[in-house]
């Protein structure tokens, strides 16, 4: 039981001993406070170039090279596998397409027409995805050219050539959207998979009853030449394209790419660890040490404690009380010295960051574990060496000066 | 390891003067305790061995009593084993054996076996006795550099739970340290020092002092006068006092009863022997 007396007196011997204590607490921030900063440049940097890997859904898409014959049943069947994220048929690339205009702009733009559904990874999940045939999201530069934003409503037309006539349609669309710059480089429109299907029917003389296009029966079964499909994760990428592959479809990934960050994060984590487990062990070791030597220093003063009659226990409190105190003020000052470094490391970096990005980052929980592994060794290694010096006989610890 | 035979026994009953051990077994007596007064140490054949350096050291108490207000001095060289016995008495050292150890520090009540009490490594029933009825006075003061004079002299109370009263007061006046008393002891000098010692000691008020060269480490004139001073306090609180020093001469006179030892050095020097008798 820790008893009052022994926490004052253990306090005011720390206080009495400020240069002492304030050397501990600088021994103890010397080596903790580097520590911090290199975790937090390693946390920072692959975690972010992992997120970075992870988000960008260009890493997971899976492009069927050249062109097939998928099915409805089949589409339907690969979107259910875990490992598949989002996944839609495309309609023939060259039958894709729309001519767009806008009354802000005398631009008429030939516009390709990318089949979309809820969940598409290149699209935000906060925007709605274009749903029902009078509705897309432009990409950015072909609302740029139209000069339009959300909410405008647009015109598209096609044209075909059946039996011997040339035919434009019209279709009026509301723009529900502008996708991000990355999602689509070039002028280009989301669409529900209706209105890219309508778009192919009517290109190959089928009528499109809901659009009230004319033309011949509309078609009986459907294949696609193509589809969208993106992994779940980075780490499906792999695996799909080897079923994919094993399914007599060949197809393109970032599989590469892939493969070579993933490398460079494990030989980093590798380096890391090593520094870290150095780090660690050197930390645990230095603290021990000091802690260790501040109670066979205060042995005789322990003694004398002894001596007026204060228990084992409470010898053994009075060096853990102190560790205590070192282990506090010197995680205080370790976290000062790696907030000065974390600032100055991201202001260094900032104009090469996208905004808000950070180098160097720590989460509350990485303070909170720093504290609780320098707290428990600092107060074990005192506990130790106060066992050690409670169990001498007290006339040992008073002989010695 | 036995230390090598030393022919103790011989030297020891023929009492030769030409032996090369120092050999002082005068009692004087100025002071007569009343032998029918309670007897609060009994000690029988306890021995303490130590070994440092590949020198070997043993004290040897094959008897000794200590009666209620008896004042003792252990008079002889540093290195006899003066400090030694002071810390048996004090329960601080554990002797390596024991033929048998009472303390018995109340007339009342059976006597304490200290024996079974090392034996079985019980430091905190040794510790709860000592700070009850023993002060001890640290040869080099003993004093916590980070509590003022009050609170170190406190310290002795407060351990025991005492509540603040005026004593720490008196006593410091008696002692002639009553300004001091909110001081650090780094500002006081060594012989200050030793009078908060003294203090710190005698401030629970226990029935027995054990002092260990209280005053080596100031001049002999401010010895003396710390010396007769704190005699004189153990006398007017009837304290039991045993005190080690290596100068008789002004102990002589405050009416010590000098405890006789005799020590010896076996012929290659390398074990020393301690014999007390008293």
């Amino acid at each position: 039981m820790l008893k009052m007396k022994t926490l004052r007196l253990a306090t005011r011997d720390y206080k009495h001993e400020w240069q002492m204590s304030g050397c501990f607490v600088l021994a103890l921030a010397a080596v903790l406070g580097p520590m911090l900063v290199l975790f937090g440049l390693k946390f920072g940097i692959v975690g972010g170039m992992l997120d970075q890997l992870i988000e960008d859904p260009a890493n997971r898409e899976i492009r069927p090279v050249g062109s097939g014959r998928y099915d409805r049943a089949w589409i339907a069947q690969f979107r259910q596998r875990q490992d598949v994220a989002f996944l839609v048929p495309r309609t023939r690339s060259i039958a894709a397409t729309l001519q767009l205009s806008s009354e802000q702009s005398s631009r008429i733009l030939n516009t390709e027409m990318i089949p979309s559904d809820d969940g598409d990874p290149l699209l935000p999940a906060t925007q709605a995805a274009p749903h029902g045939m009078r509705s897309i999201v432009l990409s950015q530069s072909a609302a740029a050219k139209l000069n339009v934003s959300a909410g405008d409503r647009i015109d598209g037309s096609l044209v075909r050539r059946y039996q011997g006539k040339r035919e434009r349609v019209h279709v009026e669309l509301n723009v529900a959207a502008i996708a991000p710059a990355a999602a689509f480089a070039r002028d280009g429109a989301f669409a529900d998979l209706l209105l890219v299907e309508a778009l192919e029917d009517f290109r190959d003389g089928h009528a499109v009853p809901a659009l009230g296009w004319s033309g011949g029966e509309p078609p009986e079964q459907r294949t696609y030449p193509s589809f969208r499909l993106y992994a779940q994760s980075i780490y499906d990428v792999a695996e799909l394209k080897q079923q994919l592959a094993e399914a007599g479809i060949d197809v393109r990934t970032k599989a590469a790419d892939i493969e070579l960050v993933m490398k460079m994060d494990r030989n980093l984590s590798t380096i890391y660890w090593a520094i870290a487990v150095i780090g660690l062990v050197g930390f645990s070791l230095s603290l021990g040490a000091s802690l260790w030597a501040n109670v066979d220093r205060k042995r005789k003063e322990l003694s004398v404690l002894r001596l007026v009659g204060f228990r084992t226990g409470d010898i053994v409190w009075f060096p853990m009380i102190q560790a205590f105190y070192t282990a506090l003020l010197g995680w205080a000052l370790a976290i000062g010295i790696y907030q000065g470094a974390a600032w100055a490391i991201n202001d260094m970096l900032s104009a090469q960051l996208a905004q808000g990005q950070q180098v160097c980052v720590l989460l509350p929980e990485h303070y909170v574990a720093a504290l609780l592994v320098t707290v428990v060794s600092a107060v074990l290694a005192a506990a130790l060496a106060g066992m050690r010096s409670a169990r001498i006989a007290p006339s040992d610890g008073l002989r010695e000066i | 390891m036995l230390p090598p035979p030393i022919a103790r026994h011989s030297q020891y009953n023929s009492a030769r003067p030409s032996q090369r051990s120092t050999q002082a077994t005068v009692s004087f007596t100025l002071h007569t305790p009343s032998r029918d007064r309670g007897i609060i140490y009994h000690l029988r054949n306890v021995v303490l061995d130590r070994e440092s350096q590949g020198v070997s050291f043993r004290l040897n108490v094959p008897s000794l009593q200590i009666t209620q207000g008896e004042k003792i001095a252990l008079i002889g060289e540093s290195g006899c084993g003066k400090s030694t016995l002071l810390d048996i008495l004090a329960f601080i050292a554990q002797p390596s054996e024991i033929g048998a150890f009472r303390f018995r520090p109340e007339n009342t009540g059976e006597p304490i076996d200290i024996a079974r009490l090392w034996h079985k490594r019980k430091l905190n029933q040794l510790g709860e006795l000592r700070k009850k009825h023993i002060g001890y006075v640290m040869q080099t003061g003993g004093l916590l550099p980070y509590l003022t004079v009050r609170d170190n002299m406190n310290l002795s109370r407060h351990v025991q739970g005492l509540r603040d009263d005026t004593s720490i007061d008196e006593l410091a006046r008696e002692l002639g340290i009553a300004r001091h008393l909110d001081k650090l002891p780094e500002t006081l000098s060594t012989g200050e020092r030793q009078r908060v010692a003294i203090g710190r000691a005698l401030a629970h008020q226990p029935s027995i002092v054990i002092a260990d060269e209280p005053t080596a480490s100031v001049d002999p004139f401010a010895a003396e006068k710390i010396m007769s001073l704190f005699i004189g306090l153990a006398e007017e609180r009837n304290i039991t006092v045993i005190v080690a020093s290596h100068a008789w001469r002004h102990i002589k006179r405050l009416g010590l009863r000098r405890l006789a030892h005799h020590t010896q050095r076996s012929s290659d020097g390398r074990t020393t022997e301690t014999v007390v008798n008293g």
